[in-house]
């Protein structure tokens, strides 16, 4: 009897499987996010030259493919004589954990409270729906920075003026997906079969909405490494000794005739770091649907 | 000369690198000014009959051999820019959907005059042809209804909008894919007369695409029959409806609830027409597998062509023939005695329901609708009930009243001596599920992440009982009660027919034991021999379990079949009830006499539709 049980899980991993097998966005973007968090992980053991020392001798140095690169320096080193490569390895760390952790907050209060407006309606979703409307109303921009500078630099603030602001992305785009699937005849029916509410919102609502969650999350996440880097342009957010995309993007900008590898290189991760989450989203949108997983099919 | 012909058409579909027969060999004409009437349930490929001849077929499917004629000529041969030419101006389509086939956003007088200018009318006489095309229609005030958009007209309107503007080019062809299915009864009756009258009018031949055999038999002058994309069998109506020769034409009537005469058991076809996907290990007759007279010779090679009298043929093993007419299922056993003399398991006092809308600016004026107006009845335990009422009519309110998911505006709903609202609002009686409802759409009624052993036995969450083997063996009890077979527990409802999400949705229903259960359209959106097995299901239910039933339904032949006791509703009013045979064989109220006369009926002697053409 349990093995019973056991297939049907088996079925719907064994399903989800063959549909990322088939979608390859989906492999392409789970590809390029696995090796940047491979980067973030392993940073100390893949980057060839610790990030921070300075080599004052070798300052500005081209590419090891130029004719006076180094082999020391695979992608040359900044006007301290840091090493490129390393510091782009050792961003990574930043600019994933600011993007993950951000996501991941905004994702919890958008979506409480869209579950909230969305399946109580009435006075709750009018409430919730003003206080969107009014935060929606500040400019993001301006508030980011209003926070940074109320909250102080650091890596902890940048998170939590991320999440900040972002939440109503979230809380507006689920409450509408909400809202459809609460006229569902299967709410009506969970109803009918004693379900308190809180177990409909958890058993029935929630996990209709997931994909939609999922797609909005991977693209936070690319939208927080993109906020991670501009905060860290204008120098909010890392100290100065921690290497980030931004700051290196920053630092580059003065050399950026005589020496583009500097800043280029990082502008090149994030960009593929960025292009890696939306692929993953919008396939992962897909393959989480039955619906759409099954489309070929009827 | 037939003015559309299908010269042994065969339809070729590329599906997973194999090639498939999606038609094969089909092969009919229509005269000048004749109808026809193409039958056959989901997935039979009729619609890509209307597909091959309008040129929009889906990606990967080319016709194979044969050719198609319109007046002559080959559409194969024509170009792009010829066959455009035609469409809409020498052929007409009328759709299934008139809302959907109105843009929303642009009014009605400004689509027509874009479908004239299509046909190269010049702009100055366009107004006057639109309005004269829509008075032919009985549209009151079309000079008006020119101005309006599609969401201020009701479902009949917009079709005869559609039809208006099908017909103004005079074209010798028009084809009317399932144009009431989505109407009422009566005006399906007024929409199929007006066809008719346009069409006499300018000679237009008619192609008319319908999955019921008794409106086709009605209106159509011949009828074809298509199974798994054959055409089974093809005749003039009268013959095909009286005298049926295939077995799949034979058993489709048989499985057709009746109106009149005695009650007789359905018998319901097993499993369902084969998908796409199995056409390819199909040779022979598609039919052979469910066909209760096969035999050897069936599935091997090409079925015979059967001849019969005045151009009456089917396509089926020489076999077959020896079955003669249709035979006639066993007689209904009659209704268990309802015990008098104990409490009612439901009683209605004088409930109503008004649903309030806010509207103009800043909500300040006020608009009510009263959905159900002071309805009062009282049902005893083991009755079936039909509710019966056409759209709008408040039937469905009763059905979302009993099981408590409206509060009524005033009144009083016990069901079991409690009020349906409790339960759902406290958790006074949870765990005393005494009313559950089976909803009209499986799709939306299945959550599509849940498996379907989840979905039967969703009920047992958080009861403390849902242990894996508990629910694993409820569930195939379940299964095997509405008949599902047991690899479906497995699958999620995207990878299920129709009749069996509806399966699903009846055993998640009977999984609390319910004593009532409120079954709402529960049968509309199935073909008729699906149709057959899920009201023998409910039947049955009622028979072995005692389950009170509240059968809500449009169709009166449905009801007739289940229920001995019949209200009919008519905004939001009960108006007139009593013993289901007495009230379907001498109606008193005029409004049940005129839902009888506008159901097709089953001879094609009779005179149809008997029903006024009120203008609208």
């Amino acid at each position: 009897m349990i093995a019973v049980a056991g297939r049907s899980i088996g079925t719907k991993i064994r399903d989800f499987i063959g549909a990322i097998q088939n979608s390859p966005r989906v492999l392409v973007g789970a590809l390029i996010v696995l090796c940047m968090i491979v980067c973030a992980v392993f940073a100390p053991w893949i980057a060839p030259n610790d990030p921070s020392i300075q080599d004052l001798a070798n300052t500005l140095l081209p590419p090891m493919w130029s004719s006076v690169g180094s082999r020391q320096f695979p992608f040359g080193t900044d006007a301290l004589g840091r090493c490129v490569l390393s510091q782009v390895i050792y961003g990574t760390r930043i600019a994933l954990q600011v993007g993950f952790l951000a996501a991941t907050g905004a994702a919890v209060i958008g979506t409480t409270l869209a579950l909230a407006a969305g399946y109580c309606g009435g006075k709750v979703d009018r409430a919730i729906g003003y206080l969107v409307d009014l935060w929606m109303s500040l400019p993001p921009v301006v508030l980011s920075l209003t926070l940074m500078v109320g909250l102080g630099t650091g890596v902890g603030n940048v998170i939590l003026s991320i999440v900040l602001v972002d939440w109503t992305r979230f809380c507006r785009v689920v409450r509408s997906e909400v809202l459809v699937v609460r006229r569902k005849d299967f709410v009506s029916a969970a109803r009918l079969l004693g379900f308190g509410h809180l177990r409909i919102v958890l058993r029935e609502i929630l996990p209709s909405v997931a994909p939609l969650i999922i797609t909005l999350f991977t693209l936070q996440v690319g939208i927080g490494v993109i906020v991670e880097a501009i905060l860290s342009f204008v120098g909010m957010s890392v100290p100065a000794d921690t290497p980030a995309w931004g700051m290196m993007i920053a630092d580059g900008r003065s050399d950026i005739h005589a020496a583009p590898w500097v800043a280029l290189l990082p502008i090149l991760a994030m960009f593929m770091t960025v292009l890696g989450l939306n692929l993953l989203g919008e396939g992962l949108r897909v393959a989480l649907d039955p619906r759409l997983r099954n489309r070929d099919a009827r | 000369m037939n003015v559309l012909e299908f010269d042994h058409v065969t339809l070729n579909a590329v599906l997973d690198g194999g090639t498939v027969q999606v038609l094969r060999d089909v092969d009919f004409g229509i005269a000048r000014g004749e109808t026809l009437g193409l039958v056959g349930e989901s997935g039979a490929g009729k619609s890509m009959i209307g597909r091959i001849i309008s040129g929009l077929l889906p990606e990967g499917f080319l016709i194979g051999s044969g050719t198609v004629r319109f007046n002559g000529e080959s559409l194969g041969a024509m170009s792009e820019a010829e066959r455009r030419q035609l469409l809409g101006g020498k052929i007409a389509f009328i759709p299934q959907e008139p809302l959907t086939a109105l843009n929303p956003v642009r009014t009605i007088g400004d689509q027509f005059d874009e479908y004239l200018a299509h046909l190269m009318v010049p702009r100055g006489e366009r107004h006057a042809i639109a309005l004269r095309q829509l008075s032919d229609v009985r549209l009151s005030a079309p000079g008006e209804m020119l101005l309006r958009y599609p969401h201020e007209l009701s479902g009949g309107q917009c079709q005869r909008v559609l039809i208006a503007m099908a017909f103004s080019g005079n074209p010798s062809l028009v084809v009317a894919d399932e144009p009431t299915t989505a109407l009422d009864v009566v005006t399906q009756a007024q929409i199929m007369q007006l066809i008719a009258m346009q069409q006499a009018r300018s000679g237009t031949a008619l192609l008319f695409i319908t999955h019921d055999l008794r409106l086709a038999a009605q209106v159509c002058r011949n009828i074809g029959v298509m199974y798994a994309g054959d055409m089974v069998e093809f005749g003039p109506a009268a013959a095909v409806l009286q005298a049926p020769i295939h077995p799949y034409a034979k058993s489709l009537l048989a499985a057709m609830p009746s109106l009149v005469g005695r009650r007789r058991m359905l018998p319901a076809l097993f499993e369902q027409m084969p998908g796409l996907k199995m056409f390819k290990e199909l040779s022979g007759c598609r039919f052979a597998s469910r066909c209760g007279a096969r035999d050897t010779t069936c599935e091997a090679g090409d079925a015979e062509r059967i001849v019969g009298d005045d151009g009456h043929w089917a396509r089926c093993g020489a076999s077959c023939l020896i079955l003669g007419a249709v035979e006639p299922g066993a007689l209904m056993p009659a209704a268990k005695e309802v015990r008098s003399g104990v409490d009612p398991i439901l009683t209605f006092e004088d409930v109503r329901l008004t649903y309030h809308a806010s509207r103009g600016l800043l909500g300040m004026k006020k608009t009510s609708f009263d959905a159900v107006k002071s309805v009062s009845f009282s049902i005893q335990p083991g009755e079936m009930i039909g509710i019966i009422g056409e759209s709008g009519s408040g039937k469905t309110s009763i059905g979302r009243l009993i099981v408590g998911l409206e509060r009524p505006s005033g009144g009083n709903i016990r069901v079991n001596g409690h009020d349906p609202r409790d339960r759902l609002d406290h958790n006074a009686y949870l765990g005393r599920q005494d009313a559950q409802m089976i909803f009209q759409d499986p799709q939306s009624a299945l959550n599509p992440r849940r498996s379907v052993m989840e979905l039967l036995t969703q009920a047992m969450e958080g009861t403390g009982e849902d242990g894996p083997s508990n629910r694993s063996s409820r569930a195939n009890r379940l299964a095997n009660d509405v008949r599902l077979p047991p690899d479906c527990l497995d699958r999620f409802p995207s990878q299920l027919s129709g009749g069996q999400k509806q399966r699903v949705n009846i055993g998640r229903a009977l999984c609390v034991m319910p004593k009532l259960i409120v079954a709402d359209e529960i049968v509309s959106g199935l073909d008729v021999s699906v149709q057959a097995h899920v009201l023998n299901l409910l039947l049955e239910m009622n028979r072995e379990h005692g389950i009170t039933v509240v059968f809500i339904s449009h169709d009166l032949a449905v009801v007739r079949y289940l229920c001995n006791r019949v209200f009919l509703m008519n905004r939001g009013e009960i108006v007139e009830s009593g013993n289901a045979e007495d009230v379907f064989s001498c109606p008193q109220h005029p409004y049940t006499r005129m839902l009888i006369d506008a159901a097709p009926p089953e001879s094609v002697g009779v005179k149809w539709p008997s029903v006024s053409l009120a203008t609208m």
